[in-house]
């Protein structure tokens, strides 16, 4: 996409002209202040680097035990989804499914787009693709919220202190590095949504037009 | 035309206004049905989100307590008076408030998310603390009125046109 498409605000329409960012530097919207772009201050490849390290680590977090519970000799090992599983068996198979998405499926298929749109020839081969891509990565943002299972988990934990022994697994670790990966990848992501699709590509700030 | 702005047509007030009204009417059975139902050595005792909270308080938990007491009763309301604040600053149009309620809107989005706390706690929970007559815990229906309340608020905000605020209003014809 040329650098001389306007970058149209997402939050209120308003256009501005495109002009060059140094890295650090953001473009704010003239009429509501939200951040239209921001020039790049990490590698052009972090957000791939992040992306795949994310994805690296979804499979120890899912089969590695998660969390161990003690209590008089007995011991149960949960791993990442055996809440799903138990959900789903006691009849509440809409919110086994909306856990499941939430804090597995939709994380790990926003990992693969961020890599798959930050992969060197990502964008120029298909263009449609792509749109449609960053169009899916947007959407993504508001559901793919594993940073908020992993708070979950750390409140039930301490809940579970005075109850239980409770041990933290493999499996919670390689999470919360997959998380950290995710948000960094987002983060240093071109398509995240401060940046108008208009301007997704181009490294440009804003005047108004 | 950008792809934000071709997908602009899926969103309108009376959508948002009806997903916010919805999530709102959920609220109740989430907030008066008990979420789960804790069994130890033969003793239950179920919690809705607010006596859970308050028992945690009453262990000396209060930080976990300040944190679920956030995440499941309070943000849901902002979230809905949010939305009801945006939802009379569209059907206004373009004012000298348009600027304070495009930041509360983006407020409003970066929220939502942390209510789901209590579902996945709820999950985590069901998952975990199987020990049959020793403990165990279960999930109640009230975690899944809560459940379809966040969503709710959550499609409600995405329904919602923040350029709206900015739009103005045709001048009457005299």
């Amino acid at each position: 996409m040329g650098s001389n498409a306007p970058l149209i605000c997402h939050l209120c329409g308003q256009e501005h002209r495109a002009i060059r960012l140094e890295p650090g530097e953001k473009a704010l919207c003239v009429r509501c202040g939200a951040v239209l772009a921001q020039g790049v201050r990490s590698g052009s490849n972090t957000a791939l680097v992040f992306a795949i390290t994310g994805l690296a680590l979804v499979w120890p977090a899912t089969l590695l035990p998660f969390v161990s519970a003690g209590k008089l000799g007995a011991e149960r090992i949960s791993l990442l989804f055996t809440g799903v599983r138990i959900l789903w068996n006691s009849g509440m198979r809409t919110l086994a499914v909306l856990v499941l998405l939430c804090g597995g499926l939709l994380p790990l298929g926003y990992l693969v787009i961020l890599a798959v749109l930050h992969a060197p020839t990502g964008l120029d081969r298909q263009k449609y693709c792509s749109q449609v891509l960053i169009r899916s990565a947007i959407g993504l943002e508001h559901w793919a919220i594993p940073e908020v299972q992993v708070l979950a988990v750390l409140v039930a934990m301490i809940k579970l202190g005075s109850i239980v022994n409770v041990a933290i697994g493999a499996g919670f670790w390689c999470y919360c590095a997959m998380v950290f990966s995710l948000l960094i990848a987002q983060h240093t992501s071109r398509f995240n949504s401060t940046v108008p699709l208009s301007a997704a590509g181009a490294t440009g700030a804003a005047v108004p037009s | 035309m950008s792809l934000r702005l071709a997908g602009a047509r899926f969103k309108n007030a009376s959508t948002a206004a009806a997903l916010a009204l919805a999530a709102a009417a959920m609220l109740v059975p989430a907030n008066l049905l008990p979420v789960l139902t804790t069994e130890t050595y033969g003793q239950s005792r179920s919690d809705t989100i607010f006596s859970g909270a308050v028992e945690l308080w009453r262990q000396g938990l209060w930080p976990i307590a300040v944190i679920v007491l956030t995440a499941s009763m309070l943000i849901p309301v902002l979230k809905l008076v949010g939305l009801g604040l945006l939802l009379l600053g569209a059907r206004r149009g373009a004012s000298s408030d348009s600027r304070r309620l495009t930041r509360l809107y983006v407020a409003v989005d970066f929220i939502g998310r942390w209510s789901m706390l209590d579902v996945f706690l709820a999950a985590f929970l069901a998952g975990l603390i199987r020990f049959g007559e020793l403990a165990t815990v279960v999930p109640r229906s009230g975690i899944v009125a809560f459940a379809a309340a966040v969503v709710l608020t959550v499609l409600a905000t995405q329904a919602f046109d923040p350029r709206s605020l900015w739009r103005v209003a045709p001048s009457s014809s005299s």
